[in-house]
């Protein structure tokens, strides 16, 4: 930084420059991802879109442990999983498989559906 | 029919307000022969969209290689990236032009400036732009009677005309603004809608595995507004808003202020200079 005459004021800029550094440069040091939560022993579970379903409707899993959902989009057209309870979303293209992860949940019925084909498309992940 | 249509124009609405606020801007500046360029950098989008969501093209195989969720985030993080640059150099012009008369004439857009205004288009549109394809290519290959079909397409194809429709009334409404009421409402709105994109890039991140959510779900406001609301969708495509939000998407989003805030200063005391 280039010296101040003496007297001259310090140029408001800097109190947003200080509030930057002091939210970003701990954001990055903590959650650097090589430091970020180690991959546990995930649960993986399956879910293929056919006939504009998903089969099986209904999956289960333990709570307390993170989650995989294996999603296969066995259709001929896309399908975008999506979930606000489970905060996700994601186009998957025919014959694609998208792997959703999600963090530790507790026990409760989280529902989900096919955006493009809301109607058939709806399932539930069960934690327990 | 009404379900199709209003998939699409969701999508739509946010590329209308990004393409009505950069040709009101143009002509705020007296540049409307420059439409061209975001004309271009969308009609560009619509193109490439076609071509990624296409099954066996060379976009699309780059899509497969590197992941669905990896490809949506950077995106939007190229889209957050031009955005911003552009709300700081639309706030550096706003503070050259002296209440409301151009202190110059016409002030010369340099050609990276009008690239990025194309460029700017075109992340406005292709951020759905791949999807609504993806979309309307799966009405349109789905079995069932010609009529159903032809309706749900049709549906789809309205959703979209009507977005066009809201980017021109964009175009007019924020036109009729003053200049430094259009310069405050459009950089707020442009600000919102990056913070939004780049919570979403982080989300598809935390999807993907590549970034922990820290804790997720933050809260549930599902009871006060829902994704799956119109109202609801329209503000969570706009603006980023989640009824189970990460963390860490909130952080992202409250952190991007400051960021942007500090390089205005720092351009406005440059100016100064």
């Amino acid at each position: 930084m280039k010296p101040r005459p003496i007297g001259q004021a310090r140029r408001r800029g800097s109190a947003w420059r200080r509030a930057a550094v002091l939210f970003w440069l701990p954001a990055a040091i903590v959650f650097w991802p090589p430091g970020a939560s180690p991959a546990l022993a995930d649960q993986e579970l399956v879910l293929t879109i056919k006939d504009h379903r998903f089969q099986p409707p209904e999956v289960r899993a333990k709570a307390g442990e993170p989650i995989i959902l294996n999603v296969t989009n066995a259709d001929p057209t896309p399908e975008e999983f999506e979930s606000g309870a489970l905060n996700r979303e994601q186009v998957i293209r025919p014959g694609h498989t998208v792997s959703i992860h999600l963090p530790a949940l507790k026990p409760g019925s989280y529902e989900f559906y096919g955006e493009f084909n809301p109607k058939t498309a709806t399932g539930r992940l069960t934690v327990e | 029919m009404l379900a199709t249509f209003v998939i699409t124009w969701r999508e739509t609405i946010e590329a209308a307000l990004i393409i009505g606020i950069l040709l009101a801007y143009l002509r705020k500046i007296g540049h409307h022969q420059e439409f061209r360029y975001i004309f271009g950098g969308a009609a560009a989008a619509v193109v490439a969209s076609a071509l990624f969501a296409g099954a066996s093209s060379l976009a699309s195989r780059l899509v497969d290689w590197i992941g669905e969720a990896l490809f949506d985030s950077l995106i939007l993080l190229a889209a957050v990236a031009v955005l911003t640059y552009m709300v700081v150099w639309m706030h550096h012009n706003a503070r050259e032009i002296k209440g409301e008369l151009l202190s110059k004439a016409d002030q010369a857009l340099a050609r990276h400036q009008l690239w990025a205004l194309g460029t700017l288009a075109f992340v406005g549109v292709f951020r759905e732009g791949v999807e609504t394809v993806l979309f309307l290519w799966g009405l349109m290959l789905q079995a069932g009677p010609v009529a159903n079909v032809t309706l749900q397409v049709a549906g789809g194809l309205g959703g979209i005309a009507l977005g066009i429709v809201m980017a021109w009334l964009f175009f007019k409404g924020f036109g009729h603004l003053d200049l430094k009421p259009f310069f405050k409402v459009t950089g707020v709105l442009l600000l919102f809608i990056a913070a939004g994109m780049l919570s979403s890039a982080v989300g598809r991140l935390i999807s993907g595995g590549w970034l922990p959510p820290l804790i997720e779900p933050l809260w549930d406001t599902s009871w006060l507004l829902n994704e799956r609301s119109l109202v609801g969708s329209l503000v969570a495509g706009l603006f980023g808003y989640r009824s189970h939000p990460s963390l860490l998407e909130l952080l992202v989003y409250v952190g991007y202020f400051p960021l942007v805030l500090f390089w205005l200063r720092k351009e406005h005391h440059d100016l100064a200079q």
